[in-house]
């Protein structure tokens, strides 16, 4: 990209953020050492199967330290050793089967919800495809900011009237939004730590996450996977608007990109034809 | 007997403490090496926390700090837990522990030795060029580790040094392997083996396997570095590459995940053993403790894809992954029960290698329990790349390896230097560590379930992290004591070499072999080969202390006298 097209990005960015219907209202901090805020549909799923495996968790910590804690203190130098070797069938019997009733609740738990949410919410593609309003969007990463393309009025990718934008996603609330994330130079990691998913960009090829907002507001969209010297600076934000913010952003935003564009700036038309991954 | 003739002492300096082959002379080697080595890894992790701590001091910059984390953990795995716990316990416990007079080849053992030496060379090297040491992240990721993220020599030469210390631990391995299966005294069996080399040797077999794979990745990604190759150079709309920068990731965590077990794997196996003479008491069902490592050993190679569910990867192999990944719970599970079970109704001597263990076994819990969430993938969405993961493989990989390191030093720096360490300040350096170590990770764990990410700068630049600073803060003051909590074991290391007790052959009252010869043991080890009829576990016999009015037997001694009236006596069908 030559200098003067970023001069442009930059001013096309600035115009955004000073026109948008919506202003770009900070997202808003969290306390407490929990997960940040929930504001997806499907994200109350991964919060609680990891809260119950903590659970059962501490509990087997707390017993393995209680039983620790009694040998050493019960058992001293003042007590006789018991001569036991341990490999009776009886004691065999009972390591084992505890161990597979520990594996059986605990495992078999985090496995059986794992799958059941995997395949009902976070890798359900075809149920966000199919209702009506799912909005699609392409994602380029790359050192150190995120590219975001909606289709445009025209509903097709990497024409004319897509609206480009950097470090800036609009969702409107209740919707499934299906995203499709590409890199033009390292790793990155697209996560949203307030949605519970995250989807590594690699280059080369195309990866796909999905979510559904359940509330208006802003949320910051992070890099995960180290991508370089400033990978701690390659924050988006994301922003839930009501379907009638939306519209109307959506409206203002499609007129800067017609005015914005250029058939001949070659990089600047990264997006690609979407297809069902 | 041909197979291991008595060489004579070495007489000339440079064969005898720098040259060597003997193999008790190169643990010590990989000992002092992989301790200067974690002084360093060490002070880079203070740097990363001073950096969380004070993140605008600007004492560095985002540079720098990639270059250190990257530094710290390949420092940390290649070049201090792997030649100390490896490299040292292998090569010192492995001859004496089943009988015999040397490593099977003596003379790759030096070599290996000193490739390692040249690969810590080459790390050393990679700080002093332009543009410093690698900064892709010890996992070394491309693109990001090819010139496209990572220009300079510093990355190369890194890449190199893992090449050069894979070829290293490759050698000791086919040592140990071989050690293992040729050179067993007359009696040891493989079910009188200590659990200790059951745990080197099954380690030996996957560093076999799996470091070649690493070596090849390693080499494949200097020639895409350095001759124009593009194996890991993939074609999107900015490069015009052909390859695959996840193929990358498939060999390295093809190797990777074994190696997690391959840390761990020799510090279960002294655990076993340990927790058992210090309980004074046999190590509880025995062939499950040997089952449940092979059982690891054998999972461990085909779970690797659990740290690449966010690679897009199918959901059905994904999903193979993570069943497999949860298996391992089993195995692991009945490896702690045995532990525990060991432990209890025991007569527990709480001296400094005991407490390291009964720490190893604490620190290890926690680890072992946080690594079910990051092995299933819906949990994994949300926690993979935060602190929860940096947490959970430091309580495995550093605290439970670190710890068992440094109760393993306790307990053989009698065997190899002829002097005991002081208790005093042993039990002073156990407080110290564990509790700060657990205070450190603990606040990692915390702040990656809170949604911090790995690998920040600044981690106060999200919103959804800025009020984490004070429990990174506090988590850095932890780490600082951790790093004070050394001092105690850096004075006691050069105290008792100089001037501690004298140890006698058998300081510990203990079995197995090492134990049957002066401390230090002579080049030989053994004037004659030993004849072991027992296993290494024998405590607490009624027999046994009926004839010998003592709570242990050795694995060579017979006992005295038979009772007729049981036909023979409780340690005969025991070791049957």
């Amino acid at each position: 990209m030559r200098p003067s097209r970023y001069v442009k990005l930059l001013w096309l960015t600035l115009l955004f953020s000073l026109s948008a219907p919506l202003a770009w209202a900070a997202p808003q901090p969290e306390s407490g050492y929990s997960f940040p805020r929930d504001a997806s549909v499907h994200g109350h799923r991964i919060d609680w199967l990891i809260e119950i495996t903590m659970v059962f968790c501490i509990i087997l910590f707390v017993i393995m330290c209680i039983w620790m804690a009694l040998a050493v203190f019960k058992h001293g130098e003042d007590h006789e050793a018991e001569y036991d070797h341990g490999d009776t069938k009886h004691s065999m019997y009972v390591a084992f089967s505890l161990s597979a009733i520990i594996f059986l609740i605990v495992d078999g738990n985090l496995f059986y919800w794992a799958v059941k949410d995997l395949n009902e919410a976070f890798w359900a593609f075809d149920d966000a495809y199919a209702a009506e309003n799912h909005l699609k969007v392409e994602i380029n990463a790359h050192q150190w900011a995120w590219d975001f393309r909606y289709a445009g009025p025209d509903d097709v990718f990497n024409t004319a009237d897509d609206i480009v934008t950097l470090n800036d996603f609009r969702v409107p609330v209740d919707t499934p939004v299906i995203v499709q994330i590409a890199s033009t130079d390292v790793l990155h990691s697209f996560a949203l730590p307030n949605f519970r998913v995250k989807m590594d960009a690699v280059p080369g090829s195309i990866t796909q996450l999905w979510f559904q907002a359940k509330r208006t507001g802003d949320y910051d969209i992070s890099c995960a996977q180290h991508c370089g010297t400033n990978h701690y600076k390659m924050k988006g934000q994301i922003s839930v608007l009501t379907q009638e913010d939306y519209d109307a952003w959506f409206r203002h935003a499609t007129r800067v990109s017609e005015l914005a564009y250029d058939p001949e700036d070659e990089s600047a038309h990264w997006g690609w034809t979407w297809e069902k991954l | 007997m041909d197979l291991q003739p008595i060489h004579p002492d070495p007489t000339n300096f440079w064969k005898k403490y720098v040259f060597s082959t003997d193999h008790k002379v190169i643990a010590r080697q990989f000992l002092w090496t992989g301790l200067l080595f974690l002084a360093l890894g060490g002070f880079l992790a203070m740097v990363i926390r001073y950096q969380w701590a004070f993140p605008d001091s600007r004492a560095i910059g985002p540079a720098e700090y990639a270059s250190t984390f990257t530094m710290h953990g390949l420092i940390m795995i290649f070049w201090a837990i792997t030649p100390a716990l490896i490299g040292c316990f292998g090569n010192l416990t492995i001859p004496l522990m089943i009988g015999a007079r040397d490593m099977a080849f003596p003379l790759l053992n030096m070599l290996s030795y000193w490739t390692f030496f040249l690969s810590a060379v080459l790390i050393i090297a990679s700080f002093m060029v332009e543009l410093g040491a690698a900064a892709a992240g010890w996992t070394t990721y491309p693109p990001l580790s090819t010139q496209v993220g990572t220009p300079g020599w510093g990355q190369s030469l890194v890449v190199l040094a893992i090449f050069v210390t894979g070829s290293a631990t490759i050698m000791g391995s086919v040592n140990y392997v071989t050690t293992v299966i040729r050179l067993r005294a007359p009696g040891m069996t493989w079910g009188r083996m200590p659990l200790t080399v059951w745990g080197l040797w099954l380690t030996a077999i996957l560093n076999v396997l799996f470091v070649p794979v690493l070596a090849a990745g390693g080499l494949l990604l200097l020639l895409d570095r350095h001759f124009g190759t593009e194996f890991f150079i993939a074609g999107a709309a900015a490069t015009t590459g052909a390859g695959d920068p996840i193929l990358f990731q498939h060999l390295f965590w093809i190797f990777g995940h074994p190696e997690v077990y391959i840390l761990i794997l020799p510090a279960w196996g002294i655990m076993g053993d340990l927790l058992s003479f210090f309980s004074r008491k046999p190590a509880y069902w025995y062939k499950g403790q040997v089952w449940a490592m092979v059982a690891v050993t054998v999972l461990s190679a085909i779970v690797y894809g659990h740290h690449m569910f966010t690679t897009g990867m199918n959901p059905l192999l994904g999903q193979t992954f993570m069943l497999l990944t949860l298996i391992i719970s089993v195995p692991a599970e009945l490896l702690f029960l045995n532990w525990l079970h060991t432990i209890w109704k025991g007569s527990i001597r709480l001296t400094t290698p005991m407490l390291f263990f009964l720490g190893a076994v604490f620190v290890f819990g926690l680890g072992g329990l946080t690594g079910i969430f990051l092995g299933t993938i819906s949990t994994d969405l949300y926690l993979h790349d935060t602190m929860f993961v940096v947490g959970h493989f430091h309580f495995t990989m550093a605290a439970a390896s670190l710890l068992a390191t440094f109760a393993g030093i306790y307990y053989w720096f009698p065997k190899m230097y002829g002097r005991m360490m002081s208790e005093t300040l042993g039990k002073w350096h156990f407080w110290i560590s564990t509790v700060t170590i657990t205070l450190v990770f603990t606040g990692q764990m915390v702040v990656g379930y809170a949604g911090q990410h790995r690998r920040l700068y600044d981690p106060y630049q999200y919103t959804f992290t800025a009020h984490l600073d004070d429990m990174n803060f506090w988590t850095s003051i932890a780490a600082f004591a951790m790093a004070a909590g050394q001092i105690p074991f850096v004075l006691n290391w050069f105290s008792s070499m100089v001037a501690g007790r004298k140890a006698e052959a058998n300081p510990w009252q203990v079995g197995t072999l090492e134990w049957t010869v002066p401390s230090p043991p002579p080049h030989h080890n053994f004037d004659v080969l030993p004849v072991v009829v027992r296993g290494p576990h024998e405590y607490a016999n009624p027999d046994v202390r009926a004839a010998l009015g003592r709570d242990w037997i050795g694995q060579t001694e017979d006992l005295p006298e038979r009772d007729p009236a049981s036909g023979g006596t409780a340690v005969e069908a025991a070791s049957a």
